[in-house]
This record gives C-alpha cells, structure tokens and sequence, in this order.
C-alpha cells in the first residue's frame, strides 16, 4: 500500500501551481508552469488506479485529521472504485484543457491558467472526499474559478451566462448546505460512512425533505430537466477549456452526488422519489434529444445533447439495478470524453473561424482530412455506435430501464435514435458537402499540439468501446455493496 | 456599598488604557503636528488592550463594582474583537482624511471612546451600566459621523442617526424602566430570578419592557425594522466611520443583546425566540433583497450590513440551550471581511465609493481586485473562506432550534447576496475600464496596506481552519 498521502497530493498539487502562477510575472513561464502542474498531478494519481484493491468495497487510501474537532468535522479523504475512475478523468482533462488554451487564450493568461488548475483541485476534491462537509467545500470551490473562466474568457454573452451559472449553482447548493446541516444536526457527524450506518435514526420523513434538499443541488448540476437552462448558456459561452471542465467533470459532479450522498444515506427517501426520478429522466433523454436537433450553434448542440446524455446517467441510477447504475457510471465516463472531445474539436476549429454557427461551415473534410476523422470518430462515439465506448454504457441502461419498465426502455431507444440523428446531421453539415466560401483560405487542419490533445480520448473512446471491463471491473465491488446497502 | 476597589479597576484595565490614550489625544490635540502619531497612539492603545483581554485577564469570570461589570470568556472574546476592530479602522483612518479637514487627534479620541463604551457594553451585567456603554458608544458615534465638517452629507446625515438614534436610546430606556418596576432590580441576575419567580409572561407590561429593551438595541444592530438609519449614515460618513459604524458597534450590539437575552431574560425564551426569529428574518429578507438595486457602495455594504445582522440573530434563536457560541464565531468573522470590504473602497479612494468604478479594476489593479474578490465571497458565503464558516454555524444553530423555515429563508437569501457582490466581482473582472475614470492616486499608504492584508488573512484562515476560533467562544 502507499505510505504518503497520494489523495490530498493529487488534490492540492494543482492549487500550488495556482498560487505559483500567480506569483509568476511571465506569461509563458505560467503557461509551461501550468502543463507542468497537471502533467505532474496526472502522475501523482496513477497509483490510485493501479493500486487500488478492486474486490474491496470500502474506501482506500483513506487519509484522516483532525480539523475542526469542536464540530466532529475531521478531514478526511479516501477513494473507491467508482471515484477513482473520475479522477482519472478529471486529472486527464485538465492536461488537455491547458494544451487547447496554448494559443486561444490571449488575455489575462496567468488568471486563466491560475482558474484551471483551481478548479481541478475542486475537482478532485469533490471526488476524494470522504466526509461531507470536504465534499461541500470543494463542490462550492468549483463555482468560482467556473464563473470567472465563464464571464472572463468567454464569448460575445458571457457576462450573463456566468451570472446564470452562479445563481442556478448556487441556488442548489444552499439547499445542499441545509440538508447537510439537517443531517448533522441529527446524526452529530458529516462522514459518509458513519452517516451511513446512522441513517437508521432518521423518520422516512426526514429522510424524504433531506433528500429533496441534496436533490435540488444534484439536479441543478446534473443538469435533470427542468433545472437544465443554465446549462446551454454556460457551455456555449465558456472558453474551450470551460466547456471541456463543465461538461466533462462539472456535470458528473451532480450525478456522483446522488451515487455517495442521497442512494446510501437516504434511502427511504429515495423510495419515494424513485418513480418521478424516472421518469424525469426519460423526459429529459427525448426532451433534450428534441432540442439537440434544432440547434443551430455548434456549441450550443452540443451542450443540449448533454442533457439528453445526461438523461440516460440518471435513468441508469435509479433503475438502482446492479447493470444500470454501473452503466450509468461508465456512461459518465464515456460521456466525460466524447463531450469533452467534442467541445474540443469545436473550439479548435472555432479558434480559426472564429463561428460557431452551422451554416458557416461545410466541406471541412475536403481541407482538414484528420480533423474530419477525429470529429467522425467522436460523432460516432456520441451515437452509441457499436464498437466505441457509449454504446456500452447505453447498452447497459437501457437493458436495466427495460426491466424497470418498458416504456422507460423505449423512451431510451427512441433518445438514441434522436442522437444518432442530430449529431450525424452535425457531422454531415460541418464536414461533408462543398467547401463553404466562407472558410476559403483558412488553414483548417489541425496541428500537431491539437492532434496531440484530441489523441488520448481517441484512444479512449476506441480502448473502452473495446475492453470496457477497464472502467467496469473499479466498479463492481462498489455498486454491489451500494445497492446491498439500500435493501438492507 | 462601598466605593470600587482596586480589583475592580483592574478589572476595567482594558478600558483604562483606551480612555487615558483618549484623554492624552484630546489635550495633546492643539500640538498634533505629525498626523501619525494619533494613528501610532490609537494602535498601540488597541494592541495593549487586546493584549490585556486576550491574555492577562483570565477568562475565569470575575465580577466587580458591585455586580454591575463582569470579565469572563465572552466578553473577553467580543473586548478582543473590538480591540481589532479599533486597530484596524484607525489603520485604514489614515488615508481617507488625508484631504479632509478633520482634528485628527479628537477624531481618534472619539474612535477610543466609543471603543470604551462597546467595551463597557459587552461586560455589563446591569441594565445601567449597558445603557452607559451603549450610549458612550452612540454618542462618540454621532459626533464621528458628522466629523467631515465641511461635507455637507456627513453633517445630514449626523443629524439623522442622531434623532433616530436619540429616539431608539429612549425606547430602550423606557424598556428597561419598565423590567425595572416589574422586578425591581436591574441585575440582570436578579431580573432572571425575578421573573423565574414570577413564572412566564406574567404581565403584558413585561411583554412591552422586553419589546422595547430589544427594539432599542436591534436599532443598535441595524436589524430591521430599525434599520432606516444606517444606509443614510453609512454614505455621509467617511468610510473608516461607517466601517466601525458596521463592524464594532454592530458586535458590541449583538453582544449585549445576546446577554440580555440569554441571562437577564432567559426566562422568556418563547417571547423572545419570536422577536428574534422576526428581526433575523426580516433583516435577512429587506437586506439582501434592498441591496440589489444600490450603486453606491457604502449604501451596498450598509444593506449588506443589515442582512448579515439578520444572520448574526439566527445564532440567538435557540435561546439559552442553544447558546451564543454560533452568533459569536459569525460576529468575529463576519468583522473581519466586511472592514476588509471597506478597506478597498478606502484604497481605492473616491473611486471605490459607488459601484461603476469598479469597472476593469482587475486589469488595472489585479491585487486589489482579488482581495476583494475574497471579501465578496467571504460575505456570499462561499466555502473556503471565512463566510462560509460563520454561516455554516448560524444556519446549525437555527436548525437544531427548529427554525427550519428561517434556515432555508436564509439560504435562499445567500443567492440574493450572492448576485449583489458577484456583481461587483463582475464588474471588477468582466468589464472594461471606464475612458472618463480619472486615475486614483496610485499609492495606497502601509497602513491601509497592513489593514487589508490582516483582513484577508484572517478572513481565509477563519474559512480554512476554523477550529482556530471555536476554543475562543464562550456562551454567556
């Protein structure tokens, strides 16, 4: 086992860079200084993924203090098979997203790359924690770096769509505050283990109100329909590095919540929830599918089509079936990557063209020929096709929501019909066809940095498509004991 | 009952120290060459008497002239914080009146006296000897308020908190006549055993003295309703004022009335638990929803200012079981980022003063801008900083009182805060300096500097650690 404490290294690592950027006068030294830091930070984490016991259940690496002992509030950290996984996204993303600002990103560069390396110490944070009270602190800490990279470095509507993101965040996550308060206040302790062996003591009443109250802060983040609208705005306003955070690691940050705080410690709660989760959830599959299709912004596409994935995460949770809910996790995953890929792809060629709109575009393939196939092989992986990583993660929910219910299987088919169909249609609006007049002149392949950024999701999606038994086997154990834990 | 003796003015030794630096500032007045050396003299006398309360004043309680005055853990915590209060004003006192035409040795014997009244107020164990401190503070307040002579605004608004002022010091006396005639003492110990004596709302006279014991010291927190003064005074006064105006008066408020209402009242815990979940709730609700529309900034801090009275109150609600602890983590923190708050509008000079100049200022001046930045979520309360913390306790507080409706009233209206100070973040980050902006002196001076800094590291290391804090506070 590791003697140091790897979980607070992978966590403050990046918040060190920070403050030394900030120190730093030189943009280029800050800018190095940055890939460095979350190089160095990927580095530093490869032991959780490869040390990690997989047939053990508990957390691991746990590392504890004592922090705030008049409250019973220790500081403790400690992963299992279904966070590691996100770290290593998290820690992944966070390279690539400093390699696509090298050259966007023009003004203000060391508050950029300061804000990025902030939120991926949030990031992680929210992933290690083993107690509630870490996890508040690093769940609220993501907001602000998120809103300055939003209404600083965004585009042309930022300035609303930041202040749109902090408010709609925030009003979740103050109803979070209280629920936790709730829950401290009857079970005298804010870890997520001893919670839940305590959550005995709580009337299913409670439990009912405080998993309404941890419900209103995950469904902002998720986003669930009807708390999505910040969601469009927040993704097609942000910098590239922004979108990639938001839909990559942001986003699953709501749907972790449910898988740590409301499934095992609240469910009686939860059983009264259930059905309305459900459904909203197929809902927001079709609902965001529809809205997909008639987007005309390329950004703006992309971000709906994450309410519609998002749809098929929450829809493979509360199916609360071994199959579902780890297909819901690989689905975050999955979608973690082609979301952020395609976000990517976007900003790269935005950085050129400097449009989003559809209809500028055109016969792309004609001039950037491995821009065309990266993009189809993202394309594709978005659709589920079969081979590349959605199409598992898919697979395995629908086959749990079929056993749930019929219908909530066919509204999941009828979303991966929907998918398929907005996003090829993207594919063939952008790439194929004649050569928009518009974009004559424009060098519009990708360099050897941009190929570089984009070269391991390909590998991902290609490898977990494949072999998806990577991510799954993290995530047996855990699931298996998560759900033993509610029917006890 | 025989004179005070020694031991009792050893108790008083804090007080001692400010009120002789006082009197030495006002006789030396005439001769005050050197603008420093009030500041310097200010500073040393807060340092001692922080030094005196924190360390060599044991927090044993010890009672002294006749059980009128008291030095035990909480009042020594709130005469520390006052103390730190007092330094950091006359700190930041020293940029903004370098063009006014101000005494500067009267002003900074009135910053001492009214620091001795908060002092006096938060020991007291006596209706009278509460109603002398409060007053000692009101009265140096007034003067400092209207202490810019030669703008006319100050003079306004000096007129306005005074007759306001004047008017809620006459409630709270007649609220405090009134108990006296219903128990016939003014101990507050004696008054509790009275009334336990008495059994609950014996008299509806009893129901009026607390009503207006408590009306008369919201005004001195600004709680709403009686709240209409402190925009008015807080813009006419010079920042540094109106920062003490926000941060020690308001503490040394809260400070009493949580005495008040946790000793001499205990009894009437289902009276007052109703008076102060109304204050709390609707100071939170008018502050944070009224401070969405102000432009100039100490207008804006002064509505922020009542909403965080409200949130300060929330500690109080659980009455004498639940304590005072979470009222005072959240006053000590919630002092810090708010004079941090007006130490850069004081840096920032005229400009900082309404909300447009704030414009572009991270480009031009990227530290000032992030300090703020800190004290703006700080005041949000968002996590890591001291905000958070001081609302995480009140918000505990109100929910193991039961006031789960307060507690969400209250989160709901962090998000009304939170666009208010965003917006000032927004407009320091994401907008573009003003052509027309005259550029503000450049040079911000040491002190104002070392005031600021305090301020943020103290209002980082509260949210990060505050274990710190927690071994300080001490119900009463």
């Amino acid at each position: 086992m590791i003697e140091y404490p790897i979980l607070s290294m992978t966590t403050f690592l990046p918040l060190v860079g920070a403050v030394a950027i900030l120190v730093i006068r030189h943009e280029r030294v800050a800018r190095w200084t940055a890939l460095a830091t979350t190089l160095l930070t990927f580095a530093v984490s490869i032991p959780l993924y490869t040390q990690l016991d997989k047939n053990n259940a508990a957390l691991q690496f746990v590392e504890s203090a004592e922090w705030i002992p008049a409250w019973n509030i220790a500081y403790g950290m400690g992963v299992d098979g279904i966070s590691v996984p996100f770290i290593g996204l998290a820690t992944l993303l966070s390279v690539l997203c400093i390699s696509v600002s090298w050259t966007a990103v023009k003004t203000r560069v060391r508050g950029f790359y300061a804000a990025i390396l902030v939120a991926e110490t949030a990031m992680i944070g929210v992933f290690a924690a083993s107690n509630l009270f870490l996890f508040f602190m690093f769940w609220e800490l993501m907001v602000v770096p998120m809103f300055l990279l939003i209404g600083v470095w965004g585009g042309p509507g930022r300035v609303f769509a930041a202040v749109k993101f902090l408010l709609f965040t925030l009003a979740g996550s103050v109803l979070m505050l209280v629920g936790m308060i709730g829950l401290y206040d009857s079970c005298g302790t804010l870890d997520f283990k001893a919670l839940a062996d305590a959550k005995d003591i709580l009337t299913p009443e409670h439990q009912a109100w405080l998993f309404a109250a941890f419900l209103a802060a995950f469904a902002v983040k998720v986003p669930m329909f009807p708390f999505h609208t910040w969601l469009p705005d927040a993704h097609t306003e942000a910098p590239t590095a922004g979108s990639v955070i938001l839909a990559g690691i942001l986003l699953k940050m709501g749907a972790y919540g449910f898988l740590r705080v409301s499934i095992p410690i609240l469910p009686d709660g939860l059983a009264l929830f259930l059905q309305p989760m459900l459904v909203i959830s197929a809902v927001a599959i079709v609902y965001g599918a529809y809205v997909t299709l008639v987007q005309t912004d390329m950004k703006r596409l992309i971000a709906f089509s994450s309410v519609s994935h998002m749809g098929f995460v929450t829809l493979g949770i509360f199916t609360l079936d071994q199959r579902g809910v780890e297909g819901a996790i690989l689905q975050m995953i999955n979608h973690g990557i082609v979301s952020a890929a395609l976000f990517l792809c976007v900003g790269m060629i935005y950085e050129r063209t400097h449009t989003r709109e559809i209809k500028d575009y055109g016969g792309v393939g004609k001039v950037a020929p491995v821009y065309a196939v990266l993009l189809a092989l993202f394309c594709l992986a978005s659709a589920g096709f079969p081979g590349l990583n959605s199409f598992v993660g898919e697979f395995l929910i629908i086959g749990a929501a079929f056993k749930t219910h019929a219908g909530l299987g066919g509204m999941a088919i009828w979303g991966v019909g929907l998918g398929t169909a907005y996003i090829v249609w993207l594919f063939y609006r952008v790439v194929m066809g004649k050569l928009n007049p518009g974009l004559e002149g424009l060098r519009l392949e990708l360099n050897a940095r941009e190929i570089a950024t984009l070269a391991p999701l390909a590998v991902g999606v290609v490898c977990l498509g494949l072999y998806p038994e990577w991510i799954l086997s993290y995530l047996h154990a855990p699931v298996a004991e998560l759900l033993a834990g509610i029917s006890r | 009952m025989n004179g005070p003796s020694v031991a009792d003015m050893a108790l008083l030794a804090p007080e001692l120290i400010l009120v002789g630096i006082a009197l030495v500032l006002v006789v030396a007045a005439r001769r005050l060459r050197s603008s420093a050396v009030p500041v310097i003299a200010t500073v040393v006398a807060a340092l001692a008497a922080c030094f005196v309360c924190g360390w060599i004043l044991s927090s044993e309680p010890k009672i002294g002239f006749g059980g009128m005055f008291t030095v035990d853990g909480y009042s020594q915590f709130f005469k520390v914080l006052i103390a730190a209060t007092l330094v950091l004003v006359a700190l930041l006192s020293v940029k903004s009146f370098e063009r006014d035409n101000v005494p500067r040795g009267e002003y900074h014997a009135l910053l001492l006296l009214a620091s001795t009244g908060m002092m006096l107020s938060v020991s007291a164990l006596d209706l009278l000897s509460l109603y002398l401190g409060l007053e000692l503070t009101t009265l140096c307040a007034y003067i400092l308020v209207g202490i810019t002579v030669d703008k006319p605004t100050a003079n306004e608004a000096a007129i306005k908190y005074f007759l306001l002022g004047s008017f809620a010091s006459a409630l709270l006396l007649f609220g405090m006549a009134l108990t006296y005639g219903l128990t016939g003492t003014t101990d507050f110990a004696g008054i509790a055993q009275a009334l336990t004596d008495q059994g609950p709302a014996s008299s509806p006279l009893l129901l009026v003295g607390i009503g207006l014991v408590a009306a008369g010291l919201a005004f001195k927190i600004s709680a709403v309703p009686f709240h209409a003064w402190s925009p008015d005074a807080y813009e006419g006064a010079s920042a540094p004022v109106a920062a003490l105006l926000a941060t020690g008066s308001k503490v040394a408020g809260l400070a009493a009335l949580g005495r008040v209402c946790q000793v001499a009242f205990a009894s009437q815990e289902e009276v007052l638990t109703v008076v102060l979940v109304v204050l709390a709730g609707l100071s939170i609700l008018v502050g944070s929803v009224i401070a969405v529309s102000q432009t100039d900034m100490k207008r804006l801090l002064a509505y922020s200012s009542i909403a965080h009275a409200g949130y300060a109150l929330l500690g109080l609600v659980g009455g004498p079981a639940g304590g005072a602890t979470a009222t005072m983590t959240y006053a000590f923190l919630y002092v810090f980022m708010t004079i941090g708050a007006f130490g850069v509008v004081i840096a920032l000079g005229r400009r900082g003063e309404s909300l447009d100049g704030y414009q572009g200022l991270a480009a031009q001046r990227p530290v000032t801008a992030a300090i703020m930045l800190l004290f703006l979520l700080s005041l949000t309360g968002l996590p890591p900083t001291a905000g958070f913390a001081a609302k995480f306790v009140v918000i505990t507080s109100a929910i193991r009182a039961d006031q789960v409706v307060l507690a969400v009233l209250a989160v709901v209206c962090t998000v009304v805060t939170a666009f208010v100070y965003l917006r000032i973040a927004v407009f320091m980050y994401m907008k573009e300096p003003q052509q027309s902006q005259q550029p503000e002196p450049s040079r911000v001076p040491a002190a104002v500097t070392v005031a600021l800094a305090v301020a943020a590291l103290v209002t980082l290391i509260g949210g990060v650690f505050p274990g710190i804090l927690t071994a300080w506070v001490v119900s009463p």
